[in-house]
């Protein structure tokens, strides 16, 4: 079977990013726009929706600082400070911090087109050895590209397209099904949108422990485990509430595969990004 | 061991936080700490940076654990969320595997007080990477147990006071890289540095306490001086976003890199 990824229908290429990469392998440049149905209820870009524009481009990079090596993600972190509102594009400057025998280390800072911060984020990758089913990856004769094609954009909200099933909103239980249009090329849920469903989970367990219209503005996602089968399943602990924010973990599990611990989320959200 | 081959130095971080350890089952660690007059901060209760350190030490012992015997771990990141600061003690610190893989170990860490109804102080995450020690990886007698030090606990100097930090400008913090902050290995404790950001972002923001922590170590501090310098990029309802970049001066290079939310001074 000849597979060729990212499929005609998919994430990658609904989002319609494109993709700019420095020649000399160090940094990266890419960019989103944001469109209604990225966007919370509040008007701005969901931290789940930039997260995965941050894995993409995280990734990317990382896998040319890797060479000839090959790379797991090993964790995703998102700050938001400003909001990036629908017609607005989100641009994404990744930088390699360390490139080491078995990390690599990225910083990626989101601004909008007027150059107002819309927030930073790292990733860190642990560089394991290249088996033959790896992509080869050539950034600079691909450089600048996209993956999107004239049809590509969102039908309709994330969260509807992902097929978000709340099943006990204060518990901050949902389940998300794993469907080729959210793949990765190893054929697991893309991490991105492990940290959408981590987003959405918090954000629903903090807006019922709060009865305030929080949104997630950080999230720390720790992968642990591929979730291959499905339904991605949520459970959400409060860890403390204030006045306009309140922090949760989230821990989801590969519900189809013995509800096996796929990723470990730290999930901050407030009411008030501008 | 430390770099001379000193089995005696290279703890002294460790035992001025004073926190003692035990393998309560196979790769469950479990330490405690005194809420001891040394440690507190501003508001109360013990520095986010002890924590941290706490964080680091229990969590990096763990994943040291879980290494053994193909290798020993040195940490590569942190992240730690911190929801009460006020604290009764004692604490207790609760370290469990996550994950063991080729390159690296994953331990989930949290932090209750145990004079508090074991109200959860802080819980994170700390990322270790394997390898393997030019002597091998340590022995430990198992089931492992450490104690911090003799009781009653001695008069020590504050946090800032024992580190000798010093303020460069409004946006930096600095330390000399003193032999009593080093660990076994020799380079700058691992919990010297998030307490470095934390006092950092402190002084950054007249006064707030840090509530959240991403924490990547990038290098080893080994000369000195260790500046943390702060860049604030936004504000929100639960505080400053500050993006903090540690250097080792002395070396010329950047060691490390923090995501921190800072609460907004009272």
């Amino acid at each position: 079977m000849t597979a060729v990824y990212p499929p005609e229908h998919h994430l990658l290429r609904d989002l319609r990013l494109s993709f700019d990469h420095d020649a000399g392998g160090r940094r990266s440049r890419a960019w989103m726009p944001v469109v209604d149905e990225l966007c919370t209820d509040l008007g701005h870009a969901r931290a789940g929706a930039l997260a995965t524009l941050v894995d993409v481009i995280g990734g990317g990079l990382a896998a040319g600082a890797a060479a000839p090596g090959w790379i797991a993600t090993a964790d995703l972190t998102l700050h938001l400070v400003g909001a990036a509102r629908p017609g607005s594009v989100v641009e994404a400057r990744a930088e390699v911090l360390r490139a080491g025998r078995t990390t690599v280390v990225i910083e990626v800072a989101l601004a909008d087109e007027r150059d107002r911060s819309v927030g930073i984020a790292t990733m860190s990758f642990a560089v394991l050895p290249r088996r033959d089913t790896n992509p080869e990856i050539d950034r600079v004769r691909d450089s600048p590209s996209t993956m999107s094609t004239p049809e590509s954009r969102l039908a309709q909200p994330l969260l509807d397209e992902l097929g978000v099933h709340v099943r006990d909103a204060e518990r901050g239980v949902i389940d998300v099904a794993v469907v080729d249009w959210s793949r990765n090329s190893m054929g697991a849920m893309q991490g991105g949108i492990v940290a959408a469903v981590a987003d959405v989970a918090a954000e629903t367990a903090l807006r019922a422990a709060t009865n305030e219209p929080l949104v997630v503005t950080d999230l720390q996602v720790t992968y642990l485990g591929f979730g291959r089968v499905g339904p991605v399943r949520s459970a959400v602990e409060v860890l403390g509430t204030g006045t306009g924010h309140a922090s949760a973990r989230v821990e989801l599990v590969d519900a189809g595969a013995e509800n096996r611990l796929m990723t470990v989320v730290h999930a901050a959200a407030t009411r008030d990004l501008t | 061991m430390n770099r001379d081959g000193d089995a005696s130095t290279g703890h002294d971080v460790g035992r001025y936080m004073g926190v003692t350890m035990h393998e309560e089952e196979e790769l469950h660690l479990v330490g405690h700490a005194v809420v001891a007059p040394h440690l507190r901060g501003p508001a109360g209760g013990v520095r986010t940076g002890a924590l941290l350190t706490m964080l680091d030490n229990v969590g990096g012992l763990g994943g040291g654990l879980a290494a053994l015997p193909d290798g020993w771990v040195v940490s590569t990141n942190l992240v730690a969320r911190v929801v009460v600061l006020s604290h009764v003690g004692p604490l207790r610190i609760d370290s469990g595997l996550l994950r063991r893989g080729r390159n690296n170990v994953v331990t989930g860490v949290q932090i209750r007080d145990e004079g508090a109804h074991d109200a959860l102080v802080a819980s994170g995450v700390l990322t270790s990477a394997i390898l393997i020690p030019e002597n091998g990886p340590p022995q430990w007698e198992r089931p492992l147990v450490l104690q911090a030090r003799p009781e009653p606990i001695p008069e020590l100097p504050s946090i800032p006071e024992w580190l000798g930090v010093r303020a460069v400008g409004d946006d930096s913090v600095e330390i000399d890289l003193a032999e009593v902050l080093r660990n076994p290995w020799g380079i700058l404790h691992g919990g010297v540095v998030a307490t470095l950001v934390d006092l950092a972002a402190e002084h950054a923001t007249g006064g707030g306490a840090t509530t959240d922590v991403v924490l990547h170590f990038l290098a080893p501090n080994r000369v000195g001086p260790v500046r943390a310098r702060v860049r604030v990029l936004g504000r929100r309802t639960d505080g400053h976003v500050l993006r903090i970049e540690v250097r080792d001066e002395g070396a010329a290079r950047t060691t490390a890199l923090a995501i921190v939310t800072c609460g907004l001074a009272p």
